[in-house]
């Protein structure tokens, strides 16, 4: 059973790594104001998945 | 109800990143250079030039730092070679620049080729075309049988374009193989 968790620890683990990963080779090639306009997305999307996890009680 | 809404919010922040990601790598400026020669038809496209870390630039022309990426071409001695430099312009202003093109060998410049203005309407391709015949550039005394290379530089916006063409040697028999 512990090691089942371990497991989905390294699969989450590697799929962040992934996607930050692809993330960091497109925003390399964006443009200045394409930048800016997706870090505020991405702060939009913390700030709204926190609130969300705050509301159904995690 | 509510506590959806935000989940629907990082949603449609997560769609507006992927837009962002799809519109930015469109837009931009893009040049490719067509070559015909004999029997090849080259195309280098914007990807060879990004990938050697010389893009136009997403909304401009970058800076030229030397080091340049050439791309290399081989043709014969006695073959004529004609380019197209096409500028695509995905952006929403217009792009004004010249275009300057010359032949080099040996960090010497052999002849200039073309020099003209182009723009180029925003959301539109325009292009410049020229044509090299190989003769004229060798020298007479160069021995044949020996490989003659010459760069064709393109210079565009701050940015240049390098191509280097090698023209095949001609061998000739003294004797025949078979008797």
């Amino acid at each position: 059973m512990k090691l089942e968790y371990v497991l989905y620890g390294f699969g989450i683990l590697f799929s962040l790594a992934g996607i930050g990963y692809l993330a960091a080779t497109y925003v390399r090639n964006l443009s200045e104001i394409g930048k800016l306009a997706s870090l505020v997305l991405t702060v939009g999307i913390f700030a709204s998945l926190t609130r969300y996890f705050r509301e159904i009680g995690w | 109800m509510r506590r959806n809404l935000y989940l629907y919010l990082a949603l449609a922040c997560f769609a507006g990143l992927l837009a962002i990601f799809v519109f930015d790598g469109y837009m931009g400026l893009y040049d490719t250079v067509h070559m015909v020669t004999g029997e090849q038809r080259i195309t280098v496209g914007p990807d060879f030039w990004i990938q050697q870390g010389q893009p136009f630039g997403p909304r401009g022309p970058v800076p030229f730092e030397g080091s340049g990426a050439d791309y290399f071409i081989s043709a014969d001695r006695g073959a004529g070679i004609s380019f197209t430099y096409e500028i695509d312009n995905r952006r929403f202003s217009a792009f004004r620049e010249e275009v300057d093109v010359s032949v080099w060998r040996s960090q010497q410049k052999l002849r200039d080729m073309i020099s003209q203005p182009v723009a180029v309407p925003g959301f539109a391709k325009g292009e410049v075309k020229w044509a090299i015949d190989n003769r004229e550039i060798v020298p007479a005394d160069f021995p044949s049988e020996q490989t003659f290379q010459y760069t064709m530089v393109i210079r565009s916006g701050g940015v240049e374009r390098r191509i280097v063409v090698s023209l095949n040697p001609i061998f000739r028999l003294e004797k025949p193989i078979i008797q």
